[in-house]
């Protein structure tokens, strides 16, 4: 650490505490976010065409770009169960149950994102 | 171009290694040609992988201009070592990256990978700070 000047330690010092704080809040409002009772939104070419409650274990059917996309809920997590596309990406991906992580099926247009049912607590804005 | 090919233990994380051209230009011909070597360097490095105007590009374009102009910054206040300079490059350079993609994708959940980048770029931005200090020795002594 000979190369480095007081003023390099303390950029390293800002650049760590700045980037744990930063993950400290993100991983806080993952964690709120998925506490009590959620929802699924599903869109099709950025257009809403299903809520889904989380709290309930069932499978729904939505139309995409190539054909039917069956979407299962199970224990507060939902996937892709199955669909039509070229490598079916989107239901090898599995089991979501974070609101950071989005189930994306590119070649069907569809979008599966969880989020908070409140109104107007919403912790991002999701396009 | 070379660099995806290296194993790393992390995915998708490179070394940086181009920075070492870039602080090399900073400290032996000033500000302007690093900025002038760094954006030579997205630009052909882009037109040679045919990824011009791509996503891939406006990505790289981006953490390079942030981490040029910051270090720029950095530099002008004659505080910081060249390591320390390396290091700050690499930190800006993700960000940079980070903050296009969340442009370009409409999604702020892809900040949940700035801190995990930031970390790493400590180690790489101490290495190539320590190797491009290595090289300017060599240079110098040639001279």
């Amino acid at each position: 650490m000979k190369k480095l000047n007081r003023y390099d330690q303390w950029l390293v010092v800002i650049l760590i505490v700045g980037s744990t704080l930063l993950y400290g809040s993100l991983s806080w409002l993952i964690n709120a976010a998925n506490s009590g009772q959620r929802i699924a939104i599903v869109s099709y070419k950025d257009q809403e065409v299903l809520r889904i409650d989380m709290s309930i274990n069932d499978t729904y059917v939505v139309q995409g770009t190539l054909g039917e996309v069956y979407i299962e809920v199970q224990d507060q997590k939902i996937r892709v169960e199955r669909e039509t596309s070229p490598y079916n990406l989107c239901s090898i991906q599995g089991w979501v149950s974070s609101s950071m992580v989005p189930i994306t099926c590119l070649p069907n247009h569809i979008l599966i994102v969880i989020v908070a049912p409140q109104e107007g607590d919403t912790d991002f804005e999701v396009k | 171009m070379i660099e995806p090919v290296l194993p790393i233990p992390v995915p998708g994380v490179k070394l940086g290694l181009a920075n070492i051209l870039g602080l090399i230009a900073l400290m032996l011909f000033g500000v302007k040609t690093m900025f002038a070597v760094n954006l030579s360097r997205v630009l052909i490095a882009s037109l040679l992988r045919g990824i011009l105007f791509g996503t891939g590009f406006w990505v790289s374009l981006s953490g390079v201009l942030i981490s040029t102009t910051l270090v720029a910054l950095l530099y002008k206040t004659n505080k910081f070592s060249l390591v320390g300079l390396s290091i700050a490059a690499a930190a800006f350079h993700n960000m940079g990256q980070i903050m296009m993609i969340i442009v370009i994708y409409s999604s702020i959940f892809m900040i949940y990978w700035m801190p995990p980048l930031i970390w790493l770029s400590i180690p790489t931005g101490l290495l190539t700070g320590s190797l491009a200090l290595g090289a300017l020795q060599r240079l110098r002594f040639q001279k």
